[in-house]
């Protein structure tokens, strides 16, 4: 996409999702626990269908533009959940071969009247769509997924496995046969797992057969990932905004404790990791955009999230160690931001696990063969 | 196709920014690929001048011996991307460098401060490859602290006398000329007092004596002044503003202690160390090698940021020093896994047996120790960092 697309689209993020803890805090532990109207001001600016194709009645922009909005969302620590009902869901719907119900629910969802996520994780939290616990037999669904990023949404397309293979339905939340019980997130929010006992579906519910099924949920699943690493890139400026800011405020032994080499060297670490990141974020984005095959869109999506979950946490737990006592205190902003991080760094995979990933997509040497043929 | 002319050195066969950046990049590897003496690919340390003369003298008689020049200096006068691509292409290739501060050094200080007099003098020996330098800066009392040097240079007549002490000068013994750092004005401001001096080394003021490293090898050498003798003309630029012309240097070519082609090279040979000890699928190695993996690639996606800005023609920035920080400790820590790889044989030097494959991996791991002190220390870039960037207090 072009360069000054991206830069008016992140002009208008930053215009629209400024830092503020006040109403962060008081959305802490309610049941939606974000702001709906917020949610339908984030549709109104067109977010929601930045990715979505054209002839569907989206922008039909690259990947890069939602994780340009997921950027500054992370830095305004928004708990409104963009990438789990937006970017996620619409790339499944846009990929769906029932056309009549995605395109009404890509629609509702592109319009903010209807909050639609994407359920397929099985207690465990594996990220490949044939992990799913959950079956299709007769039109019925039966069994469970966890780690459901949005527990208030009004549809969860679920992943079933049937007798012709994996299936998407949409299930509304007052489905009978459904419970939506709720764990809590660091953050304050709350996450879902779903029990389906015996939730009837029909063919206007199934929005992708086994022919495209695999592939959507694969390439939303990816997408998410990316746009999460994106969200950790924003987090991660902030915070190391605010703990600049304190290196150079706070005074101890006569000077601004950011005048100690020691803090200097870590505070300069934890900048690189950032940047590295933030290199790495756009690498991987352009990797995706060009991407062949599964694998590869797989393999850029771990490139990423790998580093930014490692570098998120790292610079997070600097962050406190530098601030001192009062970097560990709820009243302090960096506690917003530590704990959605921690939230954002484990969903959908975690660094360790998007190490291994990587790993196991690409066999030791692969790449690499070459150059250690030539040096032989 | 257009001959070039040069006052100073061989004509360049066609302007080689005219052609598009693949077939530039064929062209430079095929050259490569055919003459390269296969023996000399990737060596374990810097090699000497007898070893590699063969090499350069070639590509001093095509011309292409300064790449960075511009060609009315009788250099390939390449852009910014046309370098890359040419300095890619010789770390792809495992290339070794000569003593070549000269090109990288000496001839861009002299094409910007230097007189129309000391560039005939001096640039045609440089393409020549008759005059080798080298960089007389640190001394034993000024390491990171460059500018509390105290080597003297006073003026005697039409002769500057040289007295003082130099040390961590590479490869000083396959040198003929040197380029001086010398305090010329003792009481002014340490900075302010500095003049850069070029200097035969062949006279009996000068003393070298090679340095044994670690590994074995002789690749730095002290260099002792005792009343040596330079001409007045050798003086570049004004007396006294000789750290502003150092300060200079080091800016385009920053970017390549940066670049991703050597942790690379030690990644490729990381692997092969793994599969010769059998231990390529054992999960603990597995994760600990996608991890410097995935150091490498982001190393690669941060160094083509930097890359872009110069393509872009625009200057480097005070955070290139990320890149070089980055680079060095990646590399250190492709080394430590090499070394805890080889297991019991991590304490064996030279090529050692492993499985059916020879493999020298301590090699890796002592040449991983040094560029994270020289060209600035890791510790001064995030001084420079942590003021320049972060604008964090002082």
């Amino acid at each position: 996409m072009r360069d000054d697309t991206l830069t008016l689209l992140a002009d208008a993020a930053a215009a629209f999702a400024k830092p503020d803890s006040r109403r962060i805090r008081a959305l802490r532990g309610r049941p939606d626990g974000f702001d709906r109207a917020v949610w339908r001001g984030m549709a109104g600016q067109g977010w929601f269908s930045v990715t979505v194709p054209e002839d569907a009645g989206g922008l039909g922009l690259g990947l890069d533009a939602a994780a340009t909005i997921a950027t500054r969302l992370g830095y305004a620590n928004y708990p409104e959940p963009f990438v789990a009902a937006a970017v996620l869901p619409t790339a499944v719907l846009a990929r769906g071969d029932n056309p009549a119900p995605c395109a009404q629910l890509l629609a509702e969802l592109c319009g903010g009247d209807r909050l639609v996520t994407v359920a397929w994780q099985d207690d465990a939290g594996a990220l490949a769509a044939e992990a799913t616990a959950v079956t299709e037999q007769d039109g019925v669904l039966a069994g469970h997924c966890r780690f459901v990023r949005v527990a208030a949404a009004d549809v969860f397309i679920v992943a079933a496995r049937g007798a012709d293979g994996l299936a998407l339905y949409a299930v509304e939340r007052d489905r009978a046969g459904l419970a939506v019980e709720r764990e809590s997130a660091a953050d304050g929010s709350a996450s879902a797992r779903l029990v389906l006992a015996g939730v009837a579906v029909g063919a206007a519910d199934r929005l992708a057969s086994p022919l495209c099924a695999p592939g959507a949920l694969a390439h939303a699943a990816d997408a998410a990932v990316l746009c999460t690493a994106a969200e950790l890139v924003g987090i991660m400026e902030r915070v190391l905004e605010l703990t600049f800011e304190y290196l150079r405020t706070r005074k101890q032994f006569g000077k601004p404790i950011g005048a100690f080499q020691a803090l200097q060297h870590r505070a300069v670490d934890i900048w690189i990791q950032k940047e590295l990141s933030r290199a790495a974020l756009d690498a991987a984005l352009r990797r995706f955009a060009a991407a062949a095959t599964a694998r590869d869109r797989a393999l850029a999506a771990s490139s990423a999230k790998a580093r930014a979950a490692d570098a998120a946490l790292r610079v997070c737990k600097e962050a406190v160690q530098l601030h001192g006592a009062i970097g560990f205190t709820d009243e302090y902003d960096l506690s917003l931001y530590f704990n959605r991080a921690l939230v954002l760094c484990a969903w959908l995979g975690n660094a360790a696990a998007h190490r291994r990933r990587y790993g196991d997509l690409s066999a030791v040497g692969d790449g690499l063969a070459a150059a250690a043929a030539e040096a032989a | 196709m257009t001959t070039r002319t040069s006052d100073y050195g061989v004509a360049q066969e066609r302007d080689w920014n005219a052609l598009p950046d693949n077939a530039f990049r064929q062209l430079v590897r095929a050259e490569f690929e055919a003459h390269y003496p296969a023996a000399l690919r990737f060596p374990p340390g810097r090699l000497r001048w007898s070893r590699l003369s063969g090499w350069y003298l070639r590509m001093a008689g095509k011309g292409w011996i300064a790449p960075n020049w511009p060609a009315e200096y009788g250099g390939m006068g390449l852009s910014p991307a046309k370098l890359l691509i040419f300095i890619e292409e010789q770390e792809r290739w495992g290339i070794a460098r000569f003593q070549d501060h000269g090109v990288l050094m000496v001839g861009p200080v002299l094409q910007r401060f230097g007189s129309e007099e000391q560039r005939r003098r001096f640039l045609p020996h440089i393409l020549s490859c008759r005059h080798i330098w080298c960089q007389g800066y640190s001394e034993p009392g000024a390491g990171s602290d460059l500018a509390g040097l105290s080597t003297r240079a006073r003026r005697e007549g039409d002769d500057y006398v040289i007295d003082g002490h130099k040390i961590w000068t590479t490869l000083a013994q396959d040198a003929t000329h040197i380029f001086v750092l010398a305090r010329t004005a003792p009481e002014a401001k340490k900075q302010e007092g500095i003049s850069f001096l070029l200097v035969d080394l062949q006279q009996p003021g000068i003393t070298i004596r090679p340095i044994r490293d670690m590994a074995g090898h002789e690749e730095f050498c002290e260099v002792f002044f005792d009343g040596a003798r330079t001409p007045a003309a050798n003086l570049v630029g004004e007396e006294n503003r000789g750290w502003t012309i150092a300060k200079s240097l080091l800016t385009f070519e920053r970017i390549f202690i940066g670049s991703p082609k050597l942790p690379e090279y030690g990644l490729a040979m990381l692997e092969n160390l793994a599969r010769a000890r059998g231990v390529d699928s054992d999960p603990l190695f597995r994760d600990k090698f996608t991890q410097v993996r995935l150091d490498v690639l982001h190393l690669g996606d941060l160094y083509a940021r930097f890359a872009d800005t110069l393509v872009r023609g625009e200057p480097l920035g005070p955070d290139i020093s990320m890149l070089k920080i980055w680079a060095t400790e990646t590399f250190q820590r492709i080394a430590d896994l090499a070394i805890e790889t080889a297991a019991d044989c991590g304490g064996l030097s030279g090529d050692v047996a492993m499985g059916a494959a020879s493999i020298d991996a301590l090699s890796i791991f002592y040449k991983a120790r040094v560029p994270t002190i020289y060209g600035g220390s890791n510790e001064i870039q995030r001084n420079i960092l942590a003021r320049q960037v972060l604008d964090l207090p002082s």
